[in-house]
């Protein structure tokens, strides 16, 4: 290990490092501004000069930017050096010439870096008094603020937008002092990843509009650690709370990203970020409703839907606990519908109230029969699930059917860093650090193998090195294409040339080709990683990734790196907790409707579920009103707790403690940053709650009345299910009365923001759950404990502090262990027979028999999950909804790009914009999965449909049906 | 002895020195204009709130007395949806004073704040703005930031040149 000299210190450092990274990690404040841990350096801010000294009699030393240098054995370097001091004065001074003077009226205030390094250098006094240089702003969509005079022209947003995320509508305009950071005309962000700018940018030029709407600065926001409830990759986030101190204003107040090296590290994507208004929509939840019996006129209540009136929630909890009462006695059918998307605290709360042969998944047969794959294939032993770095590092991908741009968002941006490898393994040839990002990113290399097989031409598709367009069944044939030729070179001779055109290969001898080199380059790879996921609704595609990874390790002899992506926050959780394979929507359909031929009364309790996004709209109406009383718990009014008997606010992730299952079945535990407001409390609580006031009498209704705490639960569930064992690890129990602080050392207002109401200071609510304080009291560094999600350091106000809480450069998070993973037995996959690949859930093969088309899910970031829907920003980006087709699809139907089509699939009918595109696959139309007014058609794909022009006769009849 | 008697003449000597308390409430002393009392919000020269919700003044609070949140009108400007003080906890102190970069909040020279419920003493907006720029006369915040306002564009404050026309050649 190199020693080097810092002022006179003596530090052991890694080889090949630079400077300022050795710097920062060990502790010693260094000013920069371009340098990013995940972006490497290009020298372009000249802020982190310092000198070095040429041998030991040297005393003048020279300037060098400590981010360009790499630390050599036994060199002296100072900080301290009066010269070095005054050249960084110099160039803050420089840089805050044109700096508008308005840091009070600037979002970033208080958590900016530019504050923090003007600060740092000593820039106390402005001498400069001529005229300022100005910028007009742009409009950047509903998620982005631009105020472009607060620029000092860094450059990490383009290199961030561009470089590290592939966006393009971002860039360096202008020249010399009037560069201008901005798009070519005023309108959104396209990238799904400009929330990172907010954080990426060390100035207030880019700010969280979301955010600034009930804007409050870092000191008085109430943090802890949560977990993104928006998909199934299961990053880490930081949200900000503040009690709210007039009516109104809401207490979430936006989410930033929380370091976690091996998920998310340093970016989440936008619906993760702006996602977070759901818990403030107009449509939240806060009241115990009872139906009302006021009979809804016909065009109001929306088949089915009831009028609700506000009751005491004693009385809501006595009116459940009756129905479980009766279910005790045996006249009664009790059935629970647990959630993908609630913890598993809440899911086996519920599976504990209704007995585990009455605990239904909420999700349909086929999204079950997915997960069940994705599990099946992540016992293998011979797959390992990889972790974010350890995409990034693959020198060879497969993606085969899931578009992770859309459905695991943060693993596409993983993806993109891997397509630089090849640049990475040249500089290493060449002697060039991996950091030195400008020098990379010019190196002429060959294209890291990245093939991506899908129906849609995906975002991705510019730093993939190939990608092919068909039907499901053709990615199949595809996917078995590279399992033959992976086997092929299993043989002991390379025989993947001379492999023969079979001739009755649905394959074009470009894609058989193309198949060939995808198993030679996986085959070759020092790292290969299969991608694959539930997104496409297609059983095969999952099957066909999981035999070609098999086949891969046994081919390598190791394991091999897969990720598998599960459609929601908890999705693998719930399929742990089932009792068997078949516990799906429409057996719970069957079940009732049995029961209720056969005279029993059925209660049905639904877990923080919409049945209307996971069934067709009338299969769904039908378990509804199949039960004679429905009991929902959800944080938001939808069409299932509108058709609810009674309905119970439950708590949104960030107003709870949970443990979420990721998509590589790693356990999170995500903490409550708030409590919330009206009578929402955890849906477990509330199971609880009923069974604590009936009169049953059974061990398990013993066991549920002794809950008092989230950890009693995980901790019955870690004993019922050993596949749960590990989650005690994440049981942080109080010691010594430790408790972590959730509001910062200099929280504001605490004896005026509720004086409004009551002069006389209330008591801080208690967290019985966690050792967190919703105070100022206790445990600030985060360097102590990993639940302090502040992440601030003296002199470090912004999130880029987070260099001193980590283990080396992007590192781990100090003191964070082990990850806790699912404790799943392993098992071979079976080895599935061509039939079963080409086998798809829904649809018949034929799709495009008698004119039909093949409609497949198109999913969006924004727009397709259910939760970010509500969210005030992201409902105003979703765009409208839309069926997308080949031309010569459409030409076929006379259908014409931007007008109107109608959609019909079995009795339902919709009109829809075209998308005529070459983007999409001939023989397919895309629809866009899970968008509020598609929901109830898009859980059924893939499915053939026909499509037509809108006639006149449609325009008489109307549009869309109700 | 001595020292009883020379006492004793002193406290005579003081029965006819002039009195330094005054008939309060009869007769009001002299406060000078920077006195620390009741804290009120000024106007700037142009009529509008100068507060801008930075919530530095509620920071700098040693109590904790202040609350205030941001909001923004359509032209941009930052004001504060509410501003709270709790007078029943302010010590008057002016670090809230010191530490505001508009001059909106200012300590005034009166202190006749007496109530008999506490909860009187919780002051709200309307009760702390007042129709002019109190001790600062001339400063107006907006026109010295960069940020565009109602009434103020790009370029338009002081020291600033005309926005970059970034289509230009811009030589």
């Amino acid at each position: 290990m190199p020693t080097i000299t810092v002022d006179g210190e003596d530090y052991e450092v890694e080889a090949g490092q630079n400077l300022l990274s050795i710097c920062l990690s060990r502790g010693i404040d260094l000013p920069y501004f371009c340098w990013h841990p995940a972006m490497g350096s290009v020298g372009a801010c000249r802020q982190c000069a310092v000198i070095e000294y040429e041998d030991d009699e040297d005393q003048q030393g020279r300037l060098v930017m400590s981010c360009m240098t790499e630390a050599r054995d036994g060199a002296r370097y100072s900080v301290d050096a009066q010269t070095a001091r005054e050249f960084r004065g110099g160039i803050i001074e420089n840089l805050m010439i044109n700096h508008p003077h308005d840091c009070p009226v600037c979002e970033e205030g208080g958590e900016c870096h530019l504050q923090d390094m003007t600060e740092m250098t000593g820039h106390t006094l402005r001498r400069y008094r001529g005229p300022k240089r100005t910028h007009r702003n742009q409009y950047l969509g509903p998620f982005i603020n631009h105020e472009m005079n607060r620029c000092i022209a860094c450059y990490r947003c383009t290199r961030f937008y561009r470089d590290y995320a592939g966006g393009t509508d971002l860039e360096a305009l202008g020249r010399n002092n009037q560069i201008y950071f901005g798009r070519r005309e005023d309108g959104r962000l396209l990238s799904g990843f400009s929330g990172n700018l907010v954080e990426v940018c060390p100035t207030g030029v880019f700010t969280d509009k979301t955010f600034s709407r009930h804007y409050v600065r870092k000191w008085d926001q109430q943090m802890a650690p949560s977990v993104c409830e928006h998909c199934g990759v299961g990053c880490n986030t930081a949200p900000a709370a503040r009690q709210p101190g007039s009516p109104g204003d809401p207490w979430l107040r936006r989410v930033t990203n929380l370091y976690k090296r091996d998920i998310n590290g340093y970016f989440l994507c936008d619906r993760g970020r702006f996602g977070y208004e759901y818990a403030n929509s107009p449509a939240r939840l806060t009241q115990v409703m009872e139906r009302d019996n006021i009979e809804l006129i016909g065009s109001s209540s929306g088949g089915g839907a009831l009028s609700h009136r506000q009751i005491a929630p004693a009385d809501g909890v006595e009116a459940f606990a009756r129905h479980l009462e009766d279910h005790g006695t045996g006249k009664h059918l009790l059935l629970g519908v647990g959630s993908p998307r609630s913890s598993l605290e809440n899911n086996f709360a519920l599976r504990t109230l209704t007995g585990a042969e009455q605990f239904y998944a909420g999700v349909s047969a086929v999204d079950l029969q997915l997960l069940q794959l994705v599990n099946s294939i992540q016992c293998d032993e011979r797959i390992r699930s990889a972790t974010t770095p350890e995409v990034e590092q693959a020198d060879a991908i497969l993606i085969l059917g899931e578009d992770i741009d859309n459905t695991a968002a943060r693993i596409a941006l993983a993806v993109r860093q891997a397509a630089q490898n090849q640049r990475r393994r040249q500089a290493e040839k060449l002697k060039i650090p991996d950091w030195q990002d400008a020098a990379l990113r010019q190196l002429p290399a060959a294209p890291v193998p990245i093939v991506f097989a899908g129906c849609e031409i995906p975002a991705l598709a510019d730093c993939c090195s190939d990608h092919v367009i068909g039907t499901p069944d053709a990615l199949v044939s595809f996917g078995e294409a590279v399992l033959e030729a992976i086997g092929a070179s299993r043989g002991g001779t390379d025989q993947g040339d001379t492999l023969t055109d079979t001739g009755d290969s649905p394959l074009s001898r470009d894609y058989l080709q193309l198949a060939r080199d995808t198993a030679r380059a996986l085959v070759d790879a020092e790292r290969p990683l299969v991608i694959s996921g539930c997104g496409a609704q297609h059983p095969g595609l999952l099957r066909t990734a999981g035999l070609i990874a098999t086949a891969l390790a046994e081919e390598r002899d190791e394991p091999v790196n897969t990720y598998l992506s599960c459609p929601e926050v908890n999705s693998l959780g719930l399929l742990q907790i089932l009792s068997s394979a078949d516990q799906h929507l429409e057996r719970a359909g069957s079940i009732m409707a049995d029961a209720r031929k056969r005279g029993i009364p059925v209660t049905l309790v639904v877990l923080e579920n919409d049945l209307f996004r996971r069934l067709p709209q009338n299969q769904a109406q039908e378990i509804l009103s199949s039960a004679d009383t429905v009991i929902a718990l959800d944080h938001l009014l939808n069409d299932t707790t509108r058709r609810a008997h009674l309905v119970f606010p439950t708590a949104a992730t960030p107003e709870y403690q949970g443990t979420v299952i990721n998509s590589s079945g790693r356990a999170q535990r995500h903490y409550c940053v708030y409590e919330g407001i009206g009578f929402i409390q955890e849906s477990w609580r509330w199971l609880a709650d009923a069974i604590s006031a009936s009169n049953l009498h059974s061990d398990t209704a013993d066991l549920v009345r002794s809950w008092q705490h989230s950890d009693d639960v995980s901790a019955a569930l870690a004993e019922a299910l050993p596949v749960f064992a590990e989650i005690r690890r994440l049981m942080v129990s109080l010691r010594d009365n430790f408790n972590v602080a959730r509001q910062s050392h200099r929280a504001s207002g605490r004896t005026a923001i509720s004086a409004e109401r009551r002069v006389a200071e209330e008591p801080p609510p208690e967290d019985t759950d966690a050792p967190l304080s919703f105070t100022m009291e206790g445990v600030h560094d985060p360097a102590k404990t990993t639940l302090q999600a502040v992440i601030r350091a003296p002199g470090w106000t912004s999130n880029q502090s987070i260099h001193k809480y980590l283990q080396g450069l992007n590192g781990l998070r100090v003191e964070r262990g082990a990850p806790t993973l699912l404790q799943r037995p392993q098992k071979p996959v079976p080895r599935w027979q061509s039939v079963e690949l080409h086998a798809c859930g829904n649809a018949t093969n034929g799709s495009t028999t008698s004119g039909r088309l093949l409609a497949v899910p198109l999913h969006r970031l924004l727009g397709s999950g259910e939760l970010s829907s509500s969210a005030e920003g992201i409902a105003s980006a979703i765009e409208p909804p839309f069926a997308k087709l080949h031309p010569t699809d459409a030409a076929q139907r006379g259908i014409h790009h931007g007008e109107q089509l109608v959609l019909n699939l079995g009795e339902t009918r919709r009109q829809l914009h075209a998308r005529v595109d070459f983007e999409i696959s001939p023989g397919v139309v895309g629809l866009p999965c899970g968008f509020p007014e598609l929901a109830d058609i898009t859980v059924r794909l893939p499915v053939a449909v026909h499509i037509k022009p809108v006639t006149a006769s449609d325009h008489t009849a109307g549009g869309d049906e109700p | 002895m001595i020292s009883q008697l020379r006492s004793m003449w002193l406290v005579f000597r003081h029965l006819f020195t002039p009195r330094v308390t005054v008939e309060y409430p009869d007769e009001k002393p002299y406060l000078a204009p920077r006195y620390r009392g009741r804290i009120v919000l000024t106007r700037d020269p142009g009529g509008e709130e100068r507060c801008v919700a930075c919530n530095l003044c509620a920071v700098a609070c040693p109590p904790d007395c202040i609350s205030l949140q941001k909001a923004e009108d359509e032209n941009g400007r930052w004001y504060p949806g509410y501003f709270r003080i709790n007078f029943s906890r302010c010590i008057m102190c002016g670090l809230c004073e010191e530490a505001c970069p508009t001059y909106a909040i200012q300590l005034t020279p009166d202190f006749e704040m007496c109530e008999y419920d506490r909860q009187n003493m919780v002051y709200e907006k309307e009760d702390l703005l007042i129709n002019g720029p109190g001790k600062y006369h001339h400063y107006s915040f907006y026109h010295v930031a960069g940020k565009a306002v109602g009434g103020k564009d790009k370029g338009a404050a002081e020291n600033e040149e005309r926005p970059v026309d970034i289509r230009g050649l811009n030589l």
